[in-house]
């Protein structure tokens, strides 16, 4: 009884097309939306908000004995039915919904519904969009030219069920337009058009059809819309919103859709591709889809709150996008209307509540975890560099061999110490102190506390650089800086000020700090241990720029040593304006002795703080007995000899293989990352957070799906997200399929797409619907398949002209007696222009570009620095490419209705105001898109402005002007040239003086009243429509 | 050949509003879908929020508390921080000396108001402020704060209060948008960023989103024609656009052709409209005196003021401004200084004017941020220096207009720490200024998500107290 979807009439809510026939009323269809609506807020699924035992959401509650014996429902008996008597009562008293509680009654159609359903046995059903879908059987209804699938029978029925024709097909000019810009975004070349309109094969449609499917501009448009669905953006959102890279994972999203990865593939990927046993990089960079949500880096923020509000993004959009449910609902409560307690809320929670992350996400770039993800031309690159870089060690290995004899000799002569010579590597050294000779010679200075040196500018590093400090220490106090850059005032009481950074002995241990706000933005640890004053030890620390504690190492005497974190929390610059100072910083004046202290701007290895930290000069490791020699002393020893001693050809060779390893880390520092998921062991606990709120946990839970949807529950994020496209799940094809027919028909099925529960709107064609659903399943989840069916039905190929009967009895086509004429997105707005003008760049993928932008923008709101223009290309690249600002989102996009990026969207909205029609005739971007248009239809079309126009209506229409169109634009167009002619100032100015200047003057007239034109057109309804 | 009467005499109004809101589908206004708004009568038709970003200090302007000076450098007692969260900027600070403020208070009006020196203007109409001095909040940041207060939740998604009353009442102006937004910043310290979602549409469809009038630029963005057209030819080009829309209706039927077509004309109407609501080259010697010499700076507060007074007179139904720079964690003393002399005036000069002008008794005017400041020092307390964290326990607001009961709402404890009576919610703020406007916030709702939204989602009390 799953598919008793009758044809007669159909109810919207609070949108009656028709009235009921008598005998067909269906509780899901009819009867649950009312109670669902009006009952279930306290007879429904909220335990807190039961007032009695009854409830109206199961059957079992409909079924309590009531006060007095009486009972809710008795089937076939309307008049002894509790439900009945008590909304139809007249006593206000007794009539439920309460009106003490603000409720309305009832209309009197609803009521009807009600007596009707009870009195014809009050059938139950179990809510329709929770029961797995059954493939319908294809009604065998024809009509002219009907069906062409099976897409088209059950409109068909439906139509002929309401006395309905469909419409005759769109003219051949309009059907490659529309399908055109549904499956690229992009409107036909003419050429295409000609093409199409020349080919009269049957199969051409379905030619073109395939041929669109087949572009790489096919992957661009479909990761539109779920880019809007992911909430995908380049900036971090909240306070300071700056830049973020999750570009990868977009490209990854246009190549999925390009490639038709299978939709369970693209699932499972995304949610959980971290977790697939011996996971690719691609797979893990799929799962930025739930790291997109926004991450807040303001200071002062409680960290805890925070992490709990990206798993409840989470998990709200993962329920949006794939379930189609409102389960948000359910954070704070048990769901008002659908069978989602709170617990299972949490339940659903724990599986993406184990991610090694922090509430207070880093103000500027990616928040941990994230991946490096290098594009195909950067790993190309970095394995050439690594092949070259292994060829040139082996060539230095040979090469060492065949010297050893020059070695020999060099250590026999430097151990005879004729001079006094020491070596320490000079690469990226920005300080030595006490300054050495060339030969390394130098001296320890004493320090006796109120002396110290400065070095004003030197060593001023930022948070992502990467440096180093390394040195021999004798000290006689516990506390004392050994090289700060930061004021010489203590440091932990000023909340605010006194950035900078330093390397201190403190309370008899090392400690290093990097900050800018002591209380809350810093970063600082300390060794475990202390060490013993009055003698000489060498200490270092290295960092790698990474502002995260674990790229952080403290050494002593050339060995790491255990930490202590202090505080793990640096978001923002430590550059100070303090110079730097040995010696001193913070209130703290070192006392002992300092001999090679060196500042190196780079982190240092392992090894490398290891040989700074041999106590030998040259001379004395090279007399002892090479067996004799500690790693680090022969490493010293090795490194020297290449790099100072040996011959030229080895020297020379080191500085090949030295230059080709900073390019190599160049290159990988270019590679850009993405924020992907990933896993912690053990896992960590999850609790019911009572009203939702991060500091009220109660009981723990463990992860699991809702009972209403699944009896089995999945131990992890993999078993959850395998079970997402599972045939287990009765929603995710569902929600899927109509999701797709929302984007070619402007509404979904159902037409709230982001609610598929009981507040959802009730299917158009539930059975459509099903068979699509189940046709995806069954096809292997075959995304261009689903599309090809959809475009090639009959349905789909209709004129969306508004005939006059079906504007009377189908005004917003909700039967699809129609072809959809729908505004086109705000992406396409632009994207078309740029195509039909000639200028846009159709490259695919890279870092977000930055097209032309009213100056201003950023800074009037957060201060600070504007956006900046980008340049050539940059300008004309496709939309989706467009630098996102959550707190500024592109003015000219978001004028045209698109989603904010801020949250999970879904459903597409298209308004129409003035501040389009601005946009539309005045951007400056628009402007040159008419010029560039006027440009191409010059280069193109030969003389005569009539032909002229006609190209130029033609290239943004797809269609040739009729006469009296074309008559319009004539007349336009002389009026603004005899304008142009008469005040030729006003010609410069619109053409722009560099562009003018090119021109013959005879010539600007005419080129500017072009201009007018080109933007007219540019301006048609029927330009930014699909129809 | 068309006239433009033929054109729309046959268009857009022809075929009637209602007619045209419902073919449009997505588009139907709350008035369509509920048909009975206002709920009541109302007692303002509109609405100016002076929204101070940042959140000023009320213990340095509106809650006098004269106790503190003996108590100056002392540790705030726990009894009264409660275990109340703090930020973790001031989490770990390992005291939390008493600040008072180093300004003066004086009594002024009728009412006897206690205000700061640093408000001399405000003071000066104390007899028309209705002060809440218990406002209180439950963000502790600015973002999701100043979120809270325009949309009703901290975290994005949610429509703004004045696109909430743009979808409730519409617009009373054919010329000009229903809901306009300027901001400025102020000359003290670089203030806390703003968001275009504070004056977004949220889940509501986004022509009800304010539309932001800048100091920089095109008042309105892409308002001016390019360079090179004149009126007469936008004027031929937008009647050669119409003519090829309406063959396309003609043809099509198609009635988002004919909102397309109305569009581009409130577009050209726009085009006089905004240019001449934003010179002020008429305004008399006078206005510049009451608002202060910055009123004739574009883009400060002052003149934002007296832009939103024009608006205001042209039945602009909400205006909201929004002025950066009060997030004093340090140098508060001298940082706010510079946020008054910002502020006070053209503030008080607003109230005067559209009194002068016969407005007040129908226009609401409101003051405030987004949570008050702690009355603690952050950092360093010296005899002339302190700075003040987020604090949203208590805070106050102003409201003047119409339906407002001048006096005082609501007390603080003796530290402007906790309020010991008549707290107000943000919430309850929102349910008070919708209540003016003729709207009950219960009935105001949207359905999304199989939900009915609301601004004041299930809470909400009217402050009566605040109401005449």
């Amino acid at each position: 009884m799953r598919h008793l979807f009758p044809n007669s009439f159909i109810l919207l809510a609070g949108l009656a097309i028709a009235s009921p026939a008598p005998g067909a009323v269906e509780f899901n269809r009819d009867i649950r939306p009312i109670l669902s609506e009006n009952c279930f807020a306290c007879h429904g699924p909220d335990e807190a908000k039961r007032m009695t035992a009854l409830r109206l959401d199961v059957e079992d509650g409909t079924k309590v004995a009531l006060a007095g014996g009486k009972r809710a429902i008795v089937p076939g008996e309307p008049e002894s039915s509790e439900l009945y008597l008590r909304v139809s009562a007249v006593d206000e008293g007794r009539r439920m919904p309460p009106a003490a509680f603000g409720h309305d009654r009832l209309t009197d159609r609803q009521i009807g519904l009600l007596r009707e359903w009870i009195q014809e046995g009050a059938l139950w059903q179990g809510h329709w969009s929770f029961l797995k879908p059954d493939r319908p059987a294809i009604p065998p209804d024809r009509h002219a030219g009907w069906p062409v699938n099976p897409v088209d029978s059950f409109i068909l029925r439906r139509l002929q069920a309401d006395g309905l024709e469909p419409s005759p097909p769109a003219s051949k000019e309009t059907l490659v337009r529309r399908v055109a810009l549904d499956i690229t975004g992009l409107p036909p070349d003419l050429a295409d058009v000609d093409a199409f309109l020349a080919d009269s094969s049957p199969d051409a449609y379905e030619t073109l059809v395939d041929r669109l499917l087949a572009s790489s501009r096919y992957g661009e448009r479909m990761a539109v819309r779920w880019l809007d669905a992911a909430r995908y953006a380049d900036t971090n959102g909240y306070q300071t919103d700056a830049e973020r890279y999750m570009w990868r994972w977009r490209d990854w999203v246009i190549d999925a859709f390009a490639a038709n990865k299978p939709f369970d593939e693209f699932t499972v990927e995304q949610i959980a591709g971290d977790m697939l046993p011996g996971a690719r990089l691609q797979q893990v960079i799929a799962t930025g889809f739930n790291r997109n949500h926004r991450g807040n880096g303001e200071g002062g923020i409680v960290d805890a709150e925070y992490a709990v509000e990206y798993v409840v993004d989470r998990v709200d959009t993962t329920s949006t996008v794939w379930l189609g449910l409102t389960l948000a609902c359910a954070r704070c409560h048990d769901h008002k209307y659908d069978p989602f307690t709170q617990k299972e809320y949490y339940e659903l929670f724990a599986y993406f509540n184990n991610v090694p992350e922090k509430g207070k996400a880093f103000k500027y770039g990616n928040s941990p975890p994230f991946v490096k993800a290098p594009t195909r031309e950067q790993s190309e690159s970095l394995a050439e560099m690594d092949a070259e870089l292994r060829r040139l060690r082996a060539q230095r290995n040979e090469l060492e061999k065949g010297l050893a004899a020059a070695r020999q000799a060099w250590e026999t002569s430097t151990s005879q110490g004729r001079e006094a010579l020491d070596w320490a590597d000079g690469r990226d050294l920005v300080l030595a102190f006490p300054k050495p000779d060339e030969r390394w010679r130098d001296l320890p200075r004493r320090f006796d506390g109120g002396d110290f040196e400065e070095f004003g500018e030197a060593a001023n590093f930022g948070f992502y650089d990467r440096f180093s400090v390394a040195g021999w220490i004798r000290a006689d106090s516990a506390d004392g800086a050994i090289i700060s850059k930061t004021r010489n005032v203590p440091g932990e009481e000023d909340t605010q000020g006194n950035p900078g950074w330093g390397f201190y002995i403190k309370d008899g241990r090392l400690q290093v700090n990097m900050v800018n706000r002591w209380l809350d933005d810093c970063l600082r640890l300390e060794s475990q241990e202390e060490i013993s004053l009055g003698e000489w030890h060498h200490v270092a620390f290295t960092y790698d720029g990474t502002r995260l504690a674990s790229g952080l190492r403290i050494y002593l005497d050339g060995r790491p040593v255990p930490l202590r974190i202090i505080r793990d929390e640096m978001n923002q610059e430590f550059r100070s304006k303090e110079p730097l100072r040995i010696g001193r910083g913070l209130g703290l004046d070192y006392r002992g002795e300092l001999r090679r202290l060196l500042v190196y701007g780079r982190a240092l290895t392992e090894d490398e703080v290891a040989v700074l930290a041999v106590h030998g000069s040259l001379p004395e490791l090279a007399s002892v007995a090479p067996r004799d020699r500690s790693g680090p002393e022969a490493l010293k020893l090795s490194l020297a000899f290449r790099d100072s001693f040996g011959p030229a050809e080895l020297t020379a060779l080191t500085v090949r293989i030295r230059d080709l390893e900073r390019r190599r880390q160049e290159a990988h520092d270019a590679v850009p990352t993405v924020m992907v998921m990933a896993e912690m062991a053990p896992r960590k606990k999850t609790y019911l957070l009572d009203r939702g709120a991060y500091d009220a946990p109660a009981e723990e839970v463990l992860p699991g799906l809702p009972a209403a949807l699944s009896k089995a529950d999945p131990q992890d994020r993999l078993g959850f997200a395998r079970w997402l496209v599972s045939s287990e799940n009765p929603l995710t094809a569902r929600v899927t399929v109509n999701r797709i027919w929302q984007m070619l028909w402007g509404r979904g099925i159902v037409r709230t797409v982001e609610d598929f529960g009981s507040q959802g709107e009730w299917p158009t064609h539930p059975e459509l619907l099903d068979w699509l659903a189940v046709d995806f399943m069954e096809s292997g989840w075959d995304v261009k398949r689903l599309v090809k069916t959809i475009v090639m039905s009959a349905a789909y190929r209709q004129s969306s002209r508004f005939a006059a009967e079906s504007r009377a009895t189908d005004p917003e086509n909700v039967l699809y007696s129609r072809g959809p004429r729908l505004r086109l997105p705000a992406e396409s707005v632009r994207d078309l222009s740029l195509a039909i003008s000639g200028l846009l760049v159709d490259r695919v993928g890279g870092p977000s570009v930055r097209p032309y932008q009213p100056p201003g923008l950023w800074t009037e709101l957060a201060g600070g620095a504007d956006y900046e223009v980008g340049a050539g290309a940059e300008l004309y690249r496709r939309s989706l490419y467009t630098f996102w600002k959550r707190a500024v989102p592109p003015p000219s996009l978001m004028i045209f209705d698109s989603a904010g990026r801020e949250v999970c969207t879904v459903r597409s909205v298209r308004t129409n105001t003035p501040l389009q029609a601005l946009n539309r005739m005045n951007d400056a971007a628009y402007l040159e898109t008419s010029r560039a248009l006027v440009q191409r239809v010059m280069r193109e079309e030969g003389p005569g402005h009539d032909r002229r126009l006609a190209r130029l209506f033609r290239l943004a229409t797809s269609r040739h002007p009729r006469p009296e169109e074309a008559q319009v634009l004539s007349s336009g167009f002389h009026y603004h040239l005899d304008r142009y002619r008469t005040d030729t100032g006003a010609a410069v100015e619109l053409l722009g003086a560099e562009e003018a200047d090119l021109l013959d003057p005879s010539r600007r007239p005419e080129l500017a009243a072009y201009t007018m034109m080109a933007s007219l057109v540019l301006n048609l309804d029927e330009t930014i429509t699909r129809e | 050949m068309f006239t433009r009467r033929y054109l729309f005499g046959k268009g857009a109004y022809g075929l009637g509003i209602a007619a045209l809101a419902r073919l449009l589908g997505e588009e139907i206004t709350a008035e369509g879908q509920q048909g009975r708004l206002p709920h009541f009568s109302p007692k303002v038709k509109r609405v100016i929020y002076l929204f101070q970003s940042g959140a000023p200090s009320q213990i340095d302007t509106l809650d006098y508390k004269p106790g503190l000076a003996a108590l100056t450098g002392q540790d705030l007692p726990d009894s009264v921080r409660q275990g109340q969260r703090l930020t973790a900027m001031t989490a770990t600070q390992s005291s939390f000396p008493i600040a008072p403020s180093i300004f003066e208070f004086r009594q002024h009006g009728q009412t006897g108001a206690w205000i700061s020196e640093l408000m001399p203007h405000t003071a000066g109409i104390a007899d028309k402020l209705c002060i809440v001095r218990s406002m209180h909040t439950e963000a502790i940041n600015h973002d999701p704060a100043v979120t809270f207060f325009q949309t009703g939740a901290q975290l994005a998604g949610r429509p703004s209060i004045g696109a909430w009353v743009s979808y409730g009442l519409g617009s009373l102006n054919r010329d000009l948008p229903g809901f306009v937004v300027m901001v400025s910043s102020g000359s003290g310290r670089n203030g806390q960023p703003l968001y275009d979602r504070l004056w977004g549409s949220g889940f509501l469809p986004t022509r009800y989103q304010g539309v932001k009038f800048r100091s920089n630029g095109d008042p309105v963005l892409y308002l001016s024609d390019p360079g090179g057209i004149d009126r007469a030819g936008r004027r031929r080009y937008l009647d050669d656009l119409g003519r090829l829309n309406q063959l396309k209706y003609d043809d099509f039927g198609d009635p988002e052709i004919l909102t397309r077509i109305s569009q581009y004309e409130m577009a050209f109407r726009m085009q006089s409209s905004v240019p001449e609501l934003i010179d002020l080259s008429g305004e008399p010697e006078s206005t510049f005196d009451l608002y202060g010499p910055e009123s004739r700076k574009p883009g400060t507060f002052a003149a934002n003021c007296l832009l939103a007074r024009r608006l205001l007179e042209r039945d602009v139904r909400f205006v909201q401004l929004f002025h950066r720079g009060w997030d004093q964690h340090t140098d508060l003393p001298e940082q706010i200084r510079k946020q008054c002399a910002d502020t006070d005036q053209p503030s008080a000069a607003l109230v005067q004017d559209l009194e002068q002008r016969g407005l007040l008794d129908d226009t609401l005017v409101v003051w405030g941020g987004e949570f008050g400041r702690t009355v603690y020092s952050q950092g360093k307390l010296t005899a002339d220096n302190y700075g003040r964290d987020h604090h949203p326990r208590c805070f106050s607001v102003w409201l003047a207009g119409g339906g407002i009961r001048p006096g005082v709402v609501g007390q603080t404890d003796e530290f402007s720490y906790n309020i010991v009576e008549d707290p107000v919610h943000v919430h309850d703020l929102h349910a008070t200024i919708l209540h003016l406007m003729g709207i009950d916030h219960e009935k105001l709702t949207f359905k999304y998500q199989g939900r009915n939204f609301r601004l004041t989602d299930v809470h909400g009390r009217l402050v009566k107290k605040a109401l005449a």
